[in-house]
């Protein structure tokens, strides 16, 4: 809780401001603060904005800070895109980078004991296939006997 | 400022989304962790040699460990949410056969191939086999690179 002497640095000013826009002080620190700012001679960004919601400013002098930081807000949501646009260029090299499929590959690992030898790769690989075709036809046969049965069920 | 901070992790969270969306789950499997397990084989085909086949990228795993097995269907079964076409069989509530389309772009595909010999009827065997392809091919193409 701050009262009147309690303000005597600008900083205090500007934490008490904080609370303040944050909801945080009671009343007798929103009229502390409200003393302080009327006679104050410092100046910043925040000391402004409030001096502008106590109404020490004019009208005019108000849309310009609105207008100024209306373009700083802008120039941060810009710089945040930017930002966010060069780590998606970014990730997305990378994720480029560690596809494989630019890069002329042929091994295998098997047991952990790795082999380059084409022909062997591409056997294992004739294997996996022929597992796959094994099943893919077993589902085949599957569906064609149930065709056969729907067909004798018609007939 | 706060709002600064709200707007660059909104970015970097859209950024991590896009990023996620283009990835499969099955890519996890394939960082090289089976490189050296016993009773796993991993074979990684690309270039020249996946062009001789009409692929840009061959990339399976064998494996014996039943957990192991569990993670590659649970992560199969994940992606295949997403596919545009495909092909599965299960048995005994778990997945047998499954061969996905998932489309990539527009010039290339990319497939998903999974088998448990767990549950072949025929001399079962304790091997889960996961195979991803990748290029331009159809899925007939697919289907009959398989069947030669």
């Amino acid at each position: 809780m701050k009262d009147l002497e309690q303000i005597t640095t600008q900083a205090q000013l500007e934490q008490l401001i904080e609370r303040y826009f944050d909801g945080m002080t009671n009343l007798q620190e929103e009229n502390a603060m409200r003393q302080v700012l009327a006679h104050c001679p410092w100046q910043s960004d925040a000391i402004d904005d409030a001096k502008v919601v106590m109404g020490y400013f004019s009208a005019h002098s108000k849309q310009h800070r609105h207008a100024t930081r209306r373009a700083a807000r802008l120039r941060m949501t810009g710089l945040a895109a930017s930002i966010a646009m060069l780590l998606a260029v970014g990730a997305y090299a990378l994720w480029q980078h560690q596809q494989p499929a630019g890069q002329d590959l042929c091994i295998a690992y098997v047991n952990g004991q790795a082999i380059d030898n084409d022909e062997e790769v591409m056997r294992l690989i004739e294997d996996d296939l022929n597992h796959i075709n094994a099943a893919s036809q077993g589902m085949a046969a599957q569906l064609s006997t149930l065709g056969e049965a729907l067909e004798l069920d018609n007939e | 400022m706060k709002r600064t901070t709200i707007i660059i992790l909104t970015c970097l969270l859209a950024t991590m989304t896009a990023m996620a969306q283009n990835g499969l789950n099955i890519n996890r499997l394939f960082d090289g962790r089976f490189k050296k397990a016993a009773g796993a084989t991993e074979i990684i085909v690309t270039g020249r040699q996946a062009h001789e086949i009409g692929l840009d990228v061959y990339h399976s795993l064998s494996v014996t460990d039943k957990g192991q097995a569990e993670l590659i269907e649970s992560l199969v079964v994940k992606d295949g949410a997403k596919a545009i076409d495909k092909e599965v069989e299960y048995r005994n509530g778990q997945l047998y056969y499954g061969f996905y389309t998932m489309k990539k772009n527009k010039r290339d595909n990319h497939y998903i191939f999974f088998l448990n010999q767990n549950l072949a009827r025929k001399s079962p065997k304790n091997v889960v086999t996961l195979i991803y392809m990748e290029g331009s091919a159809n899925s007939e193409k697919i289907k009959k690179l398989i069947r030669k």
